[in-house]
């Protein structure tokens, strides 16, 4: 039993309900203290999750739409955090995915308790940070940012960027480059040739 | 017409509902097809063909004669020949709406066929029959699936004829074979394997001459073939110890055909999540294995080297394969195949090359270590001597053009005396796998292959030193510009110090390359500057300038006595590169003659009707010598045999397809003579994978066979088409039952829901399983969201590929932002796939810590910046439809107008009614918006104020800051685009 502390800011707080749930155990990088909670998990200000695994809500299909029904309503974002233990799994989670949704929860699935405990902490560690990584920021790199630009095209790889980079020596040598010339590089083949080139070629806009 | 395409079309016409064929690869699918196409008469509605590739609807055109040609089969009279017409997505509708009208042969994509299906311009009872291509790329859920299910339900009379030249993709998957029949419908199965009795009959009637040259490959190539091979065992033999796969299918010989990734990927995608990250690695490193055995038979030592180099750079810390210890040796005999590394102490052996010839020698002997080096002056240093060991098969190549062009002459002579014989002088064609060993053995036979190596090395060189701006490495310019070629034998002085321990030989190996690369650099760039063009033309140029000046000085650099010895061995291999020339003018002078028409035939395959005629023209005037040599790609995959007519074909790189096109083609010219030579290396595993996808085909097309025998096919009866009632039943069948029962049953369904769908889904199946489950299919095209499910629910939909990706990218964010700014129930749907496992990673994955590159914290940020998007967690496709019909049980209709105003900038005023992704060119899309200083606000500007991602690499930087609207993002991206790679070394 862990006792309440002061500064229960930086903790995930953890419903009493919640005790014995092997979950905890995975729950290692942030810390985390038993509070008197109507959520299962209290991430933070605005954030709360609930934990359901699949293989429970079969035995009891209610018991998530009476827990999210005492849930309060001032949470900015309600989580059902849904382990998903069984194999056969369409059934269940359409309930579980119907549920969540007509009362305003966001339902993420994680199929271990290792994951299900790195989306608590992730979800507390990230309480206040902004969205820069899923905005599409790169590495700032060179190498990384023709990568990522190269292989975007289909079919194009990490060692055709190296190919197609010491080959043509600058990106706009290797986009003004000939199909001729495309060809020529080892590992390159008809297939790669045509796309790059189109990609490079074709106007941006088909239809003028 | 080969008689055995009679015969497949008989049959086929037999059934009024169509059938499906499956016949050998290269047996001439595209002569089948327009033999097909001819019969169709404009009277009994279009002809549909769907599923074709490019150079498949290219060589189908080309077989079928536009004006009306007397055909062979006699129940053909007086047809008309149909025209042949394909819709693209540049057609309006109201032209689509009249070619589906015209009765012709129309060729069209499924998406756009679709799409005219669902939004009703095209009425089903229009069409006499659909053809449909590459059925072994076709599964129930496909979009053909699809068009075949709503034109049956609208058309009774129609046919289907789906075909196949893939057998061994038709075994892939538990009995796709009938899979696929019942998607389609169908109840007959054509199969004509190779060892079909008809088609054996036609082919072997009158077989081509052959000619089987075996050649040794050389010591090096030995060598690296066998490392490779015991590396590949190795990676193998810890495959097997994972125990996750089919021990059966590993043995190196599957390993060597593509096909066996795809076997491997069937075994381990259920189970990917639960691999280490060292099965998945060894996954990739047979891949790449299988390359570099693959390249070593096809490239020149040069490229072989550079492709090692590049894959060395690439390959990530973690490649198994790369430490191990036979993979040093790959490295190291590529290496020499290429050159070599010498260390020398003070200038000992000067005098003994001055007097001797090393260079001689090692032309002539190249397999041979050689031991001689060049000489040096004093102190130690490191010289790079030159190997470039020449693909042994351009000798032989060489050899086999110099014997047919005796045998001709010989032939010619004797017919002089006797008239009536006629004089043989076919083009004679030479068959490679892609366009770069084409263009190389072209080289070959106008330069000689010294000089291809040449150039080769000094690109290699040159690619090294381009990417480096270098300090002056060696200050002291030798006396190299003078003669062209012996720039690459560049020494190099260390005049740092003595330091003569072992370590620092890679590093002297280094700068001597780097050495070597910067004189020839210079003397690129002299020569640049005098004639002010092009570099790389300027090259080729150069090279010939180059050449005739060497021959003409002869004498003189002979005759200089040079203080520089490293100079005076130069000369000697100067005068000898020009000899060489001297000897070779014969084929030198056809081969320029030639090179014109063979740099546009391959460069433009396309017209190659008009190179006919000029080779032609050209091979009447040069009859007296050797016949035109053309080259062909097989990569290509254009059938030039019967436009060609060759008499003579030079199979360089062995194909089995390729193999049965010349059988197919002799068999329909049973009176013109055909001799075919087959390069093979001999012991190589060229041979073997040669061998093994014969092999391949003929089991595949037995076990296929076999399941003809046993198949069970339902006979379909009128409204069995109906889209309620799917011929294959899901996979859960069980929870779908439960589903409909719940929201009471069939009925409930079929009360006519709708979902708009956005044009660009159709790429996907998930429309069809829709449509299956008895949904209205509206396709618009969308702004915002993939589905609108009600007026309030809008559904972006994500694979789990394109999940990751659009992360990466930040356009699932944005994505969100939009979704969020105009619905009520923006959802998110992660849709996995059927058969590849339910998860995202296996737990020991998931690591120590919270990582921001890891999927759980890119959702999970997701779901904190986002709290009202709601994350719908689909286990396959037939799930999803469960999950929309659920989702939308209670709630209205969605509105087509209004979805399609949602999120429209207003600017762009009214959204045409077209198929909008293609439109737009949406991978230099994709491309530009990757690019540094490209922004969401900016790359529109950016598109409308140049025309394609060539013109932005050269507008200067002041225009760039004009469209951009900022010299600092400009600047980022002009910086970027003009950057210097970074070298290898």
């Amino acid at each position: 039993y862990v006792r309440p502390r002061g500064n229960s800011r930086n903790a995930i707080l953890v419903s009493n309900r919640q005790k014995g749930n092997p979950l905890l155990k995975h729950i290692r990088n942030v810390r985390w203290e038993f509070a008197d909670i109507n959520c299962d998990y209290l991430l933070g200000q605005n954030t709360c999750a609930l934990f359901l695994s699949i293989r429970y809500h079969l035995l009891h299909p209610d018991y998530l739409y009476f827990r999210i029904r005492e849930l309060q309503k001032n949470f900015k974002l309600r989580v059902v955090l849904c382990h998903v233990d069984v194999e056969d799994v369409v059934k269940p989670l359409l309930e579980i995915t119907k549920t969540a949704m007509l009362h305003d929860c966001t339902l993420l699935c994680a199929w271990s308790l290792e994951e299900c405990g790195r989306y608590l902490e992730t979800l507390k560690v990230y309480e206040n940070k902004p969205a820069d990584i899923i905005q599409g920021q790169m590495d700032t790199d060179y190498t990384s940012r023709l990568t990522g630009a190269l292989t975007s095209i289909r079919h194009v790889n990490k060692t055709d960027v190296v190919t197609l980079g010491s080959t043509f020596g600058s990106l706009s040598h290797i986009m003004d480059a000939s199909m001729e010339d495309l060809g020529r590089c080892p590992g390159i083949g008809e297939r790669k040739v045509k796309r790059l080139y189109e990609t490079f070629h074709e106007p941006f806009k088909r239809v003028v | 017409m080969v008689q055995f395409h009679e015969h497949i079309i008989t049959d086929l016409l037999e059934d009024p509902a169509g059938g499906m064929v499956i016949l050998s690869g290269g047996l001439s699918l595209h002569k089948l097809i327009s033999n097909l196409v001819s019969l169709h008469h404009t009277s009994q509605g279009t002809l549909l063909i769907l599923a074709s590739s490019p150079s498949q609807r290219q060589s189908i055109l080309l077989n079928t004669p536009n004006p009306p040609a007397p055909d062979n089969l006699a129940e053909n009279i007086g047809a008309r020949a149909p025209t042949i017409s394909e819709i693209t997505s540049e057609l309006p509708s109201n032209q689509r709406a009249s070619l589906y009208t015209s009765g012709g042969v129309v060729f069209v994509t499924s998406r756009i066929l679709i799409v005219d299906l669902l939004s009703n311009r095209l009425e089903p009872t229009v069409i006499a029959g659909l053809i449909i291509l590459n059925a072994h790329t076709l599964s129930a859920t496909s979009t053909e699936a699809f068009i075949v299910r709503i034109m049956r339900t609208g058309n009774k009379n129609l046919y289907v004829r789906a075909f196949s030249d893939n057998a061994q993709a038709m075994v892939s998957g538990f009995s796709k074979a009938e899979k696929t029949l019942k998607c389609l419908y169908l109840r007959k199965l054509h199969l004509w394997p190779r060892f079909h009795v008809y088609v054996k009959q036609d082919l072997e009637k009158e077989p081509p001459e052959v000619v089987d040259v075996r050649v040794p490959m050389t010591n090096y190539m030995m060598e690296i073939q066998k490392a490779l091979i015991e590396v590949m065992d190795a990676c193998l033999k810890e495959m097997r110890k994972t125990n996750k796969v089919d021990v059966e299918d590993l043995t190196v010989e599957s390993g060597l055909c593509k096909s066996f990734d795809e076997i491997l990927r069937r075994q381990l995608d259920p189970i990917w999540h639960t691999l280490g990250k060292k099965t998945k690695q060894l996954v990739s490193d047979l891949k790449t294995l299988r390359k570099l055995l693959d390249y070593l038979v096809r490239y020149d030592a040069v490229t072989y080297l550079k492709y090692l180099d590049s894959l060395r750079a690439s390959e990530s810390f973690r490649s198994v394969w790369i430490f191990a210890e036979s993979s040093v040796k790959i490295f190291e005999y590529a290496k020499k195949r290429v050159y070599y590394c010498k260390r020398l102490e003070d200038g000992k052996i000067v005098g003994q090359s001055k007097t001797k010839t090393p260079k001689k020698r090692k032309l002539q002997d190249k397999n041979k270590d050689n031991e001689d080096s060049l000489p040096a002056s004093t102190n130690i240093q490191v010289v790079l001597e030159e190997v470039l060991e020449e693909a042994p098969k351009w000798k032989v190549f060489l050899e086999i053009l110099e014997e047919i062009k005796n045998d001709r002459l010989k032939q010619a002579s004797s017919t002089e005396d006797s008239v009536t014989e006629e004089i043989d002088e076919g083009t004679i064609l030479v068959a490679c796998k892609d366009d770069h060993s084409c263009v190389q053995l072209e080289e070959c036979l106008t330069k000689g292959p010294r000089k291809v190596m040449q150039d080769e090395w000094e690109k290699y060189l040159l690619s090294k030193v381009e990417l480096q701006s270098l300090p002056k490495h060696n200050g002291k310019k030798k006396s190299k510009e003078s003669k062209g070629i012996g720039v690459l034998d560049g020494t190099i002085r260390k005049i740092s110090g003595n330091n003569t321990d072992v370590s620092s030989i890679s590093k002297q190996e280094n700068d001597a390359l780097l050495a070597a690369a910067t004189d020839l650099r210079k003397q690129v760039k002299k020569d640049k500057d005098r004639d002010n063009s092009e570099m790389l033309e300027d090259k080729a140029e150069h090279q010939k300038g180059k050449k005739k000046r060497a021959s003409k000085n002869m004498p003189t650099t002979s005759n200089i006595d040079d203080k520089n010895s490293a100079a005076a061995a130069m000369n000697k291999r100067s005068d000898k590169v020009s000899s060489e020339s001297h000897k070779r003018t014969d084929p030198e002078v056809i081969g320029d003659v030639h090179t014109s028409i063979v740099k546009d035939f391959s460069a433009d395959r396309g017209i190659i009707w008009k190179h006919m005629q000029s080779v032609d023209t050209e091979g009447t005037t040069e009859s007296n010598l050797l016949p035109p040599v053309l080259f062909y790609a097989i990569d290509s995959d254009s059938h030039v045999l019967d436009i060609l007519e060759p008499s003579v074909i030079i199979v360089y790189h062995p194909d089995v397809a390729f193999v049965r096109e010349i059988e197919i083609y002799k068999s329909e010219n049973p009176s013109s003579k055909l001799r075919v030579y087959f390069l093979f290396y001999d012991d190589s595993t060229e041979v073997q994978k040669f061998e093994a996808s014969n092999r391949r085909e003929h089991s595949a097309f037995e076990s296929l066979i076999r399941q003809k025998s046993m198949m069970m096919l339902p006979a379909y009866q009128e409204g069995s088409f109906s889209g309620f009632d799917p011929p294959i039943e899901p996979a859960s069948v069980a929870s779908q039952n439960s589903i409909t029962r719940k929201a009471g049953g069939r009925k409930k369904i079929e009360k006519e829901m709708q979902v708009i769908v956005d044009m660009r889904e159709f790429m996907s199946n998930l429309p069809n399983v829709l449509h299956q489950k008895g949904m209205r299919i509206i396709p618009v095209t969308l702004e915002v969201g993939d589905y609108i499910l009600s007026p309030l629910i809008c559904v972006e939909r994500k694979s789990i590929h394109d999940l990751f990706g659009s992360f990466a990218s930040g356009r699932l964010f944005h994505q969100a932002e939009m979704m969020i700014r105009y619905y009520r129930m923006p959802v998110l749907l992660i849709e996995f796939s059927q058969d590849k496992s339910f998860s995202f990673q296996s737990a020991s994955d998931i690591g120590e810590d919270v990582a921001p590159t890891s999927i759980i914290s890119k959702l999970s940020l997701l779901a904190l910046h986002f709290p009202r998007l709601r994350i719908v967690w689909s286990r396959s496709l037939h799930a999803t439809a469960e999950i929309f019909a659920s989702l939308k049980a209670n709630q209205d209709e969605p509105d087509e107008s209004k979805a399609l105003r949602v999120g429209v900038p207003s600017e762009d005023g009214i959204i045409e009614d077209d198929v909008r992704a293609e439109n737009y060119n949406t991978s230099a899309v994709e491309f530009l918006r990757r690019l540094p200083g490209v922004t969401d606000s900016n790359y529109r500007a950016l598109m409308d104020g140049c025309k394609s991602l060539s013109e932005l690499a050269t507008l200067p930087v002041e225009r760039l800051a004009e469209l951009m609207g900022g010299q600092k993002a400009a600047k980022t991206l002009k910086d970027f685009l003009d950057a210097k790679y970074p070298t290898l070394l």
